[in-house]
């Protein structure tokens, strides 16, 4: 897995982590660092500093032994695993914040489309002794829940074609041209941060592309092998496509209404304006593609720079009205209710995440 | 150097654990060598009472924060007592096979919220302890699958301490349209995430009334409230359908829309029925709900709505915004 799991590093953590150490290392004696690290999902640097801690720990009450634990960094040994009374080397129960970050995790997965029938099962039964055991602590975790979106027949098919290892035939929609392009991909991975993505080996462009399932139209196994070249992988966490420095820049000037540009496009920056709107830099290898932008924003906001994607929109504008001559003015005055109402459709707006400039 | 606090809280709850008597104060104060050397006699600083007092509530309080109960009893004399005691802090028994071991595992990673991934590790853990079965890399074999959850938002964690703890709260919120944010007196039922974006959904004291947040619009520090909640806690919170509604997901209307040939395939995607005019232009079925004006604009003029009226004035009112701009 190429993902970079967070690792924060805190005396809770780890506290709860050398608790449970204790009770997996007192059954196990001379059990290897390497496997340790893996089953804790830790480091060996992680496991060895819990290791120089543990020594000076102990049920250490009116001279209680401390634990004789050591390590040759190979294999860890306790020298006196008496030191630890039955009682307090049992394993605990769940806290209410453990409950609820692997209940409500795992019930996350197990509504991914595309997820394998036998892995849902498997997590579904999982979640259920989970929630067994945690009893009142799995109270809590229905307070949070998290939805991810995905096309089901779409992700079986991207799925299937990374383990098999083939090449994908995929007609695409780019929003930004409005148009559906054929390419053939070789799929690296799945990715779901909110949407699901994928990213592949774009044959086409010869280069790495990421491709949002809801915009695949329509999609084919090939018989070719997929062969993407040796990538590294990124770490997607925080965005799936930072802009390029060299990337033309855009201004933005939106009124009250059009703050969720802010939200919705990575940016350079957002400057507050007097009526309570922004200023906003961004930079995009394909300016053109935010004529829909302009479109959209409506009285919300306009384009400053750079001119002539101020025009194309005005121009776009106008031609499209052309069809609704003798069409009277609409009512002025609208009513802007909504406490919290999305001033977008969040279908049609752009998240940043396209395929690149073509 | 001052002994490390995973040290302290770690030998703070080996002896609650381990002890069968509850142990008052001055005995854990005596026995546990972070404390002595902090507070002990030959350190005679003043007032260490206090201070002592207050990093050993600290202290339990971090041990319950993962898991720990801990009781406080009296003892013969009189005497404030600790223990966690064994029943109380056992794990039930629970058997995981391979396959549902790993199936766990890919869920503990998905979070990308430190407080959360860290909690999700540690029950993973605890688990662990406890035999959950090894040496099974999930989906190892095709590794394909990455679910991620995205935490961006600063309000994140303090909501959802305050959700679980049901305590109410006071933040600075930005409205989608408005320029200035306002103070809001909420008390929090749940956090959802859909789309990739976090909302919150509450009781507004303010308005009186049942609210969904956008956490990327809370402005500055969510603050607790003291007190209790006002209002009943439904038994099922309903994030995803306010805000679907919102997004203009939710239509009870439709519309006629006629759509270039070859373009819009969004529109064509969402239409119930799609006619070929024949002449360059298809006529196009699509649901009308919130929003749909403004998304129709973007396809400038590939798209020209027939009905209904109110909506083809929606249309035309912003495409002459942006021709006059």
């Amino acid at each position: 897995m190429a993902g970079k799991p967070v690792r924060p590093v805190n005396a809770i953590d780890q506290t709860r982590r050398m608790l449970s150490l204790v009770t997996y290392l007192k059954e196990r004696p001379g059990a290897r660092v390497e496997d340790v690290a893996r089953a804790f999902g830790i480091s060996e640097d992680e496991l060895v500093s819990d290791l120089d801690v543990l020594p000076m720990c102990g049920t250490s009450f009116r001279g209680g032994d401390l634990l004789d634990i050591d390590t040759d960094g190979e294999r860890i040994w306790w020298h006196n695993p008496a030191a630890l009374a039955a009682e307090a080397a049992e394993p605990l129960r769940l806290a209410a914040d453990e409950a609820t970050a692997l209940l409500v995790a795992a019930r996350a997965v197990s509504t991914l489309p595309g997820l394998r029938e036998s892995d849902r099962q498997a997590l579904l039964r999982a979640t259920a002794k989970v929630e067994t055991a945690a009893g009142e602590a799995a109270g809590a975790s229905s307070r949070l829940s998290v939805t991810f979106e995905s096309e089901g027949g779409v992700f079986a098919d991207v799925d299937r074609a990374i383990a098999e290892r083939r090449r994908l035939w995929i007609r695409y929609y780019s929003p930004a041209r409005d148009e559906l392009t054929e390419r053939e991909i070789d799929p690296i991975r799945l990715v779901s941060v909110g949407h699901t993505y994928v990213e592949a080996w774009c044959r086409r462009s010869e280069a790495r592309r990421t491709f949002r399932l809801d915009r695949v139209a329509e999609i084919k196994i090939l018989d070719e092998p997929s062969a993407p070249p040796e990538i590294e992988l990124r770490d997607l966490s925080e965005a799936l496509v930072q802009p390029a420095a060299e990337d033309p820049e855009v201004v933005v000037e939106v009124g009250p209404g059009g703050r969720w540009v802010a939200e919705y496009y990575p940016h350079d920056s957002a400057d507050e304006l007097p009526d309570g709107g922004l200023r906003i830099t961004l930079r995009t290898p394909d300016p053109a593609s935010l004529r829909r932008l302009a479109l959209r924003l409506g009285r919300d906001g306009r384009i400053v720079s750079p001119p002539e994607l101020a025009d194309s929109a005005r121009q776009a504008a106008r031609e499209a009205l052309t069809a609704y001559d003798g069409i009277e003015a609409a009512r002025t005055t609208r009513v802007v209710e909504a406490d919290a109402r999305e001033q977008h459709a969040a279908h049609a707006v752009p998240d940043g995440p396209g395929d690149g400039p073509e | 150097m001052a002994i490390a606090k995973a040290e302290r809280l770690m030998n703070l709850a080996l002896c609650l654990l381990g002890t069968r008597r509850p142990l008052s104060k001055r005995e854990l104060r005596d026995s546990i060598e972070a404390y002595v050397e902090a507070f002990g006699p030959g350190n005679g600083a003043t007032g260490s009472d206090d201070s002592f007092n207050r990093m050993f509530e600290r202290d339990k309080d971090d041990l319950r924060e993962l898991g720990l109960v801990i009781e406080t009893v009296e003892n013969l004399d009189g005497e404030v007592g600790y223990l966690a005691r064994r029943d109380s802090n056992r794990l039930p028994p629970i058997t995981l096979d391979a396959e549902e071991a790993a199936a766990l595992g890919l869920a503990a990673k998905v979070w990308q919220q430190a407080r959360l991934a860290g909690a999700a590790s540690g029950a993973l853990q605890k688990l662990r302890a406890a035999g959950l079965p090894e040496d099974v890399d999930p989906y190892g074999s095709h590794g394909a699958l990455e679910p991620r959850i995205p935490v961006h938002e600063a309000a994140f964690e303090p909501l959802m301490l305050a959700c679980r703890d049901r305590r109410p709260v006071a933040f600075d919120y930005r409205k989608a349209t408005a320029a200035h944010p306002e103070q809001r007196h909420v008390e929090p039922w749940a956090l959802e995430c859909w789309r990739g974006h976090w909302y919150l959904a509450g009781w507004d004291r303010d308005r009186g009334a049942e609210r969904v947040f956008r956490l990327s619009r809370i402005t500055g520090k969510v603050r607790s409230r003291g007190g209790r909640y006002t209002a009943p806690v439904p038994d099922v919170v309903t994030v995803r359908e306010t805000v679907a509604s919102w997004a203009g997901e939710v239509a009870d209307r439709s519309a006629r829309i006629r759509l270039r040939a070859g373009a819009g395939y969004p529109l064509r995607a969402k239409a119930t029925s799609v006619r070929e005019l024949g002449d360059g232009w298809d006529e196009l079925e699509i649901p009308y709900g919130h929003g749909l004006d403004a998304w129709l604009v973007e396809f400038g003029p590939d798209v020209v709505v027939l009905e209904p009226a109110e909506l083809r004035a929606d249309v035309v009112d912003r495409l002459r915004a942006v021709a006059k701009g």
